[in-house]
């Protein structure tokens, strides 16, 4: 149709424009965002990508760490940003729409998760009851590793490995408070547990987490891709 | 207060996320103080909230961000193309409908006739007819289908008498009719009286 064409392609180039910018900018305060929200719920659909855009990383993150597959990650990340836009409708103001996309972002993980019948390769670990005790099995010292220890590739895949050795409910909890950084309240909204089961959880993460990565950080592992056995709870 | 190791490892987490309380908090850098073993569980739980709260920990893969800015502009233009279609259908279903009634109408003004006896009559039936009182029909002289006592007489007096044309030879009727009419045209109705039936 000759006479809608232009309209197409000139909200493209805007669109365009939008999502140009590759580096994620710095997530506005939270009445400025409400304020882009209402902008977009009367009409104004390419501010969509200029709201998610300091999220996208947070959002591939959760899904990773759900999903620990860097490509269903992706498809779960853009699925997810698309429901965001698809139901932003329903968002309350009351919550931050951070957190928001987040839970958007978990529910559409653990969908996809069930969906690949992923759920049968849980740890064992998983169906163990709950309780807030925790032995930690390994008492190394850990020097405090350097934050440019992460540019090795070594040490992040240790660190990717420890955290998909967790089972759900606790890599959950610990990607919320401590990858995410949610507040307990935050967390236990989004999860839909109390604020008690996501302190208990977050500590058994980071002891457990604690137990498998110590040995290895400060030097003692040859070999990163395999923890020396017997020095882990599971191994 | 003195703390047991087990009581430490319960709120070494709240100790980190500094969710305990000041007396609380004095039983454990106590207890750090005097224990190598839960100084080191701190260390490490308090190394792994630090890697992991680093951005450097999770590298997106290659041409991330494009990728998934280029799937979500066309799935939400998508989405808005997808309401623009429904208003399209919406728009074609109606002019449709409009367009099936019209068509409907006019089609009942004027119906399409198949055959040319179907028509309604532009003229009446002139000239001489055969009519037969048993069956109240007339016919032209010498169809085969008269029945009864045949009479001859003009063909719009027998309409006034309530005779009906044969539908057998109506064609041949309305065909002789017209050539009256010609005829009449050509002053003949004034030489045979007995055409002229007006």
């Amino acid at each position: 149709m000759p006479e809608t064409q232009p309209t197409r392609m000139k909200t493209g180039a805007k669109l365009s424009r939008a999502v140009d910018a590759e580096s994620p900018a710095a997530p506005p305060s939270r009445e400025t965002e409400n304020a882009l929200i209402q902008r977009i719920l009367r009409g104004e659909k390419e501010l969509f990508y200029q709201l998610v855009r300091p999220y996208e990383r947070r959002v591939y993150v959760m899904a990773f760490a759900i999903l620990r597959n860097e490509a269903d990650a992706q498809d779960a990340s853009q699925d997810a940003l698309f429901k965001a836009f698809k139901y932003l409708p329903q968002f309350r103001s009351e919550a931050r729409f951070s957190t928001w996309l987040i839970q958007v972002t978990l529910n559409e993980a653990r969908m996809r998760l069930r969906k690949n019948h992923l759920e049968i390769m849980r740890p064992i670990d998983e169906v163990e009851q709950e309780d807030g005790s925790y032995t930690p099995r390994d008492f190394t010292d850990w020097r405090e590793i350097p934050s440019e220890a992460l540019e090795r590739k070594q040490v992040r895949e240790l660190l990717v490995q420890a955290l998909a050795s967790l089972a759900q409910k606790y890599r959950e909890v610990f990607v919320l408070r401590d990858v995410q950084q949610l507040s307990t309240e935050e967390a236990a909204e989004v999860l839909g547990i109390s604020p008690g089961a996501v302190k208990t959880r977050l500590l058994r993460a980071r002891l457990m987490l604690r137990d498998f990565l110590a040995p290895g950080l400060d030097g003692a592992w040859a070999s990163p891709s395999s923890p020396p056995k017997g020095t882990k709870p599971w191994s | 207060m003195v703390m047991k190791c087990e009581e430490m490892w319960l709120e070494i987490s709240n100790y980190i996320d500094a969710e305990v309380s000041p007396a609380l908090k004095g039983a454990m850098d106590q207890h750090l103080a005097g224990c190598r073993q839960c100084t080191a569980v701190l260390d490490g739980a308090r190394n792994v909230v630090r890697l992991y709260g680093d951005e450097k920990a999770f590298v997106l893969p290659a041409n991330f961000y494009p990728q998934l800015h280029s799937g979500l502009v066309d799935r939400v233009e998508g989405a808005r193309g997808q309401g623009r279609a429904w208003i399209l259908a919406i728009a074609a279903a109606i002019l449709l409908t409009a367009t099936v009634l019209v068509a409907g109408v006019r089609d009942r003004d004027t119906p399409q006739l198949r055959a040319a006896m179907a028509r309604p009559a532009t003229e009446r039936i002139k000239g001489l007819v055969v009519a037969a009182d048993d069956t109240k029909v007339f016919h032209v002289a010498g169809c085969g289908y008269i029945h009864g006592t045949p009479r001859t007489m003009p063909a719009e007096e027998a309409i006034r008498e309530g005779f009906t044309p044969c539908v057998r030879c109506l064609r041949e009727l309305v065909e002789r009719s017209a050539w009256n009419s010609a005829t009449m045209d050509n002053d003949v109705a004034s030489k045979d009286p007995a055409m002229n039936l007006d």
